[in-house]
C-alpha cells in the first residue's frame, strides 16, 4: 500500500521519522485535512473498544460509573455459567444456521431466474426488491401486525383454508423461525441485486462454446456460473453471516426477547445487559466474548474459503 | 439432447416427434416459470401491498375486509376517502409531523457532516504523505475485516461523559458518533487513487491552495461517489433504530422510526392508523431507490456494502 506524494510542493523543508522522510508542509496539510475524521474516530471507534477491554474486568454500573473496582476475570467466569448466554447463543446459532442458506439461496435463486426471465424482469427484479426498501423496524412492525394471533392476515387465511389458528410470534417453538423467514424475506432482494450484477458480468462466449460442445443448461450452470461467481459468492456469504450474527432489531421490536426467552440473540443480550440491566461491566466482558467468537468465524471462513477478491 | 434418435423407423418421422416433444418441455418449462415467478411475486409483494392498501382503511374497514380479496385493495375507487388514517394519524399523534421534521433534520446534518468528513480525509489518504497515513489506512483495513460487535453501550457512556445525553444535547450525542466512517473513508479513497494527479498539478502550478483544489477540481470531477455516500449514508441514516431509541426517550425529539413504535403498540390499536406511519416512513427510501437506482445498482455491486 503505497502512498507516494504526487502534487508538487512549494516548499522543501523535510524531516524524517525513521527512514521515512516527509515534507513538512505536505504532511500538515495532510494531518489537517485528515484531523476531524481522525478525532471522531478515536473517540466514537476506537475509545469504545477500549472502554469495553477496560470495563470487561470491572463491576462498572451505568448508575455509578464513578466507583468501579477492579474484579479480574470474574465478569468471564460468570458468562461460562450464565444460562442466558447459553440460551441467547443457542437461539443465535439456530438463527445464523436457517437464515443464511435460506437468504443465501433465494437470492441466488431469484438472481439466476431473472437472468433468465425476458418478459415483465423490470417488474420482477423492483418486486423481489421492494422489501428491502423497508427499514428493519417497518418490517418488524408489519409483520408484527401480519403474524398477530387474533386478528392478523396471515391467521385469517389460515383459518379460511381450514387450518388452526397459529401462534407465531407468541409461540415459544415457532417465534425465532419466524424471525428466520421474515429476515430473509426483508434481504434477499439486496443480495439477488448483488448476485444479479455478476451474473451479468460473466462472458457469453463462455457459454456458447459449452452449448458447441452439447453441455446441458445444467452442466452449464455447475461448470461456468458457479466458478465464475465464486468470489461474489463468498463475499455475500461472509457479509450475510456476519450481519446474521448480529441480529438485534427483529426481536427488539416483535417479541423482546420472547416468549420465554425463545427469541433472545447475543447482540440483543449484550444490549439489555448494558442498557436495561445496567450491568456495563458483564455485559463488555460478553461483548468482548462475542466479537472475539464472530472474528474467528470470519477470518477462518475467509481462509477456508480463499477469500473475497472484491476488495 | 439427443437430436436424431436412433431407430429402424423413418428418421424423418422422428424428427418430427423429437421435435413436439422438445416444443412441449419448451412450454411446460415456460408455464412452470410463469407459476413460480407469479408465486414469488406474492410473496415478496403481499405484506407490502397490503401494508398500503390497509393505511387508506378506517380501522372498522380493516377488519370487515380482512377475509376478502378485498384486503388487498383500497376500500373504494373513490380516492378522497383514502386518507382518513392519516389525518387521523396527525391529529391524534401531535408529534407525529415533528418526527418527520426530526428525521429530515437528522438526515440532512448526517449527509452534509459525513461527505465532508470522509472525503477531506479520503483525500488525505490518497494523496498526501503524511506521518501516519500508512498506519490508519492499514487499521481501516483491519477494522473493516474484524467486525466489532456492539459498541453502543461503550459509545452511550462516552456521551454520558461528554455531558451529550441530557434533554437538550442528546441530538448532538446521537448525531456525533456517526459522522466518521472509517468505511466511507475508504471508499472515497479508493476513488481518489483512480482518478489521474496530472490535473490536480497542474491546479497546484497555477497557484491553487490545497484545499481550493480538493473543493474546486476534486468535487467536480467526482460527484459518482459523493452520490453514492450520500444515498447509503440517507438510507442509514433514516433507517437507524436502536441507537435512536436509546438516546430519545421523549418523542418529541424522536426521530420516525422510533416513533412508529409509539404509534404500532398505542392501545387501543387503529390498524390503519399504524399501516399509515409504516407507509409514511417507507416513501422517501421509496423515491430515494427510485430515483437514484443507477448509484445504487452500483453501490451495492461495488461495494457489497450494508
Amino acid at each position: 500500500m503505497q502512498i507516494e506524494s504526487i502534487l508538487p510542493a512549494r516548499s522543501f523543508a523535510r524531516f524524517k521519522i525513521g527512514r521515512t522522510e516527509y515534507n513538512t508542509k505536505e504532511s500538515v496539510s495532510g494531518i489537517l485535512f485528515a484531523l476531524p475524521c481522525i478525532v471522531l474516530s478515536i473517540i466514537f471507534v476506537f475509545l469504545p473498544i477500549f472502554i469495553s477491554l477496560m470495563y470487561a474486568f470491572t463491576d462498572a454500573n451505568m448508575l455509578r460509573l464513578d466507583r468501579v473496582t477492579f474484579v479480574g476475570l470474574e465478569n468471564f467466569a460468570r458468562a461460562f455459567e450464565d444460562p442466558d448466554i447459553v440460551n441467547a447463543l443457542r437461539n443465535t446459532a439456530i438463527f445464523v444456521a436457517c437464515v443464511t442458506p435460506l437468504q443465501f439461496g433465494a437470492s441466488l435463486g431469484l438472481a439466476v431466474l431473472l437472468n433468465r426471465v425476458r418478459h415483465c424482469n423490470t417488474f420482477l427484479r423492483w418486486a423481489f426488491f421492494i422489501p428491502v426498501m423497508l427499514s428493519l423496524a417497518v418490517t418488524s412492525m408489519l409483520w408484527m401486525n401480519l403474524l398477530n394471533v387474533q386478528e392478523g392476515l396471515i391467521n385469517t387465511f389460515i383459518e379460511i383454508l381450514g387450518g388452526e389458528r397459529q401462534g407465531f410470534l407468541e409461540d415459544p417453538t415457532q417465534a425465532l423461525y419466524c424471525i428466520v423467514f421474515i429476515s430473509a424475506w426483508q434481504g434477499a432482494g439486496y443480495q439477488m441485486l448483488i448476485f444479479l450484477s455478476a451474473l451479468q458480468n460473466i462472458p457469453k462466449d463462455l457459454y456458447e462454446a459449452a452449448s458447441i460442445d452439447q453441455a446441458s443448461k445444467w452442466q452449464q450452470f455447475i461448470h461456468i456460473t458457479l466458478p465464475s461467481i465464486k468470489p461474489t459468492m463468498v463475499f455475500v456469504l461472509i457479509t450475510m453471516l456476519i450481519g446474521a450474527f448480529r441480529i438485534c432489531i427483529q426481536p427488539m421490536v416483535m417479541t423482546g426477547g420472547g416468549p420465554l426467552g425463545s427469541t433472545m440473540t447475543m447482540s440483543y443480550y449484550i444490549y439489555k445487559t448494558g442498557i436495561d440491566y445496567r450491568d456495563v461491566g458483564y455485559s463488555s466482558a460478553i461483548a468482548l466474548l462475542y466479537t472475539f467468537l464472530i472474528a474467528t468465524v470470519s477470518l477462518g471462513l475467509r481462509k477456508l474459503l480463499g477469500g473475497d477478491n472484491q476488495k | 439432447m439427443k437430436t436424431v434418435s436412433s431407430g429402424k423407423k423413418s428418421w424423418n418421422n422422428d424428427i418430427k416427434a423429437g421435435h413436439a416433444k422438445r416444443l412441449a418441455v419448451k412450454i411446460a418449462v415456460k408455464i412452470a416459470l410463469v407459476i413460480l415467478c407469479a408465486f414469488l411475486c406474492f410473496i415478496f409483494l403481499f405484506p407490502v401491498v397490503w401494508m398500503v392498501s390497509n393505511s387508506f382503511k378506517t380501522n372498522d374497514q380493516v377488519y370487515a375486509q380482512m377475509a376478502s380479496w378485498q384486503t388487498f385493495f383500497p376500500p373504494s375507487w373513490d380516492i378522497t376517502t383514502w386518507w382518513v388514517s392519516y389525518t387521523k394519524l396527525f391529529t391524534d399523534f401531535g408529534d407525529f409531523g415533528q418526527s418527520i421534521l426530526n428525521s429530515i433534520l437528522y438526515c440532512s446534518v448526517t449527509i452534509v457532516m459525513v461527505l465532508l468528513i470522509n472525503s477531506l480525509a479520503g483525500y488525505a489518504l490518497a494523496r498526501f504523505k503524511f506521518p501516519g497515513s500508512k498506519v490508519m489506512t492499514t487499521i481501516i483495513l483491519l477494522l473493516m475485516m474484524v467486525p466489532v460487535e456492539t459498541s453502543v453501550v461503550p459509545t452511550y457512556i462516552i456521551l454520558y461523559y461528554l455531558g451529550l445525553i441530557g434533554e437538550g444535547t442528546a441530538v448532538i450525542g446521537y448525531l456525533i458518533p456517526g459522522f466518521a466512517s472509517l468505511f466511507y473513508t475508504y471508499m472515497f479513497r479508493q476513488y481518489f487513487l483512480s482518478m489521474p494527479p496530472e490535473i490536480e498539478e497542474a491546479a497546484r502550478l497555477d497557484g491553487c491552495s490545497r484545499i481550493g483544489v480538493f473543493f474546486r477540481m476534486i468535487l467536480p470531477l467526482s460527484k459518482p461517489i459523493f452520490a453514492t455516500v450520500a444515498i447509503f449514508t440517507f438510507m442509514g441514516s433514516w433507517n437507524e433504530y436502536i441507537f435512536a431509541q436509546l438516546m430519545f426517550p421523549n418523542p418529541s425529539y424522536q426521530p420516525l422510526q422510533v416513533f412508529l413504535q409509539l404509534v404500532n403498540t398505542s392501545t387501543p390499536k387503529d390498524i390503519g392508523m399504524v399501516m399509515a406511519s409504516l407507509t409514511i416512513s417507507t416513501i422517501p427510501i421509496a423515491i430515494v431507490y427510485i430515483f437514484a437506482q443507477k448509484y445504487i445498482v452500483e453501490g451495492v455491486s461495488f461495494t457489497g456494502l450494508k
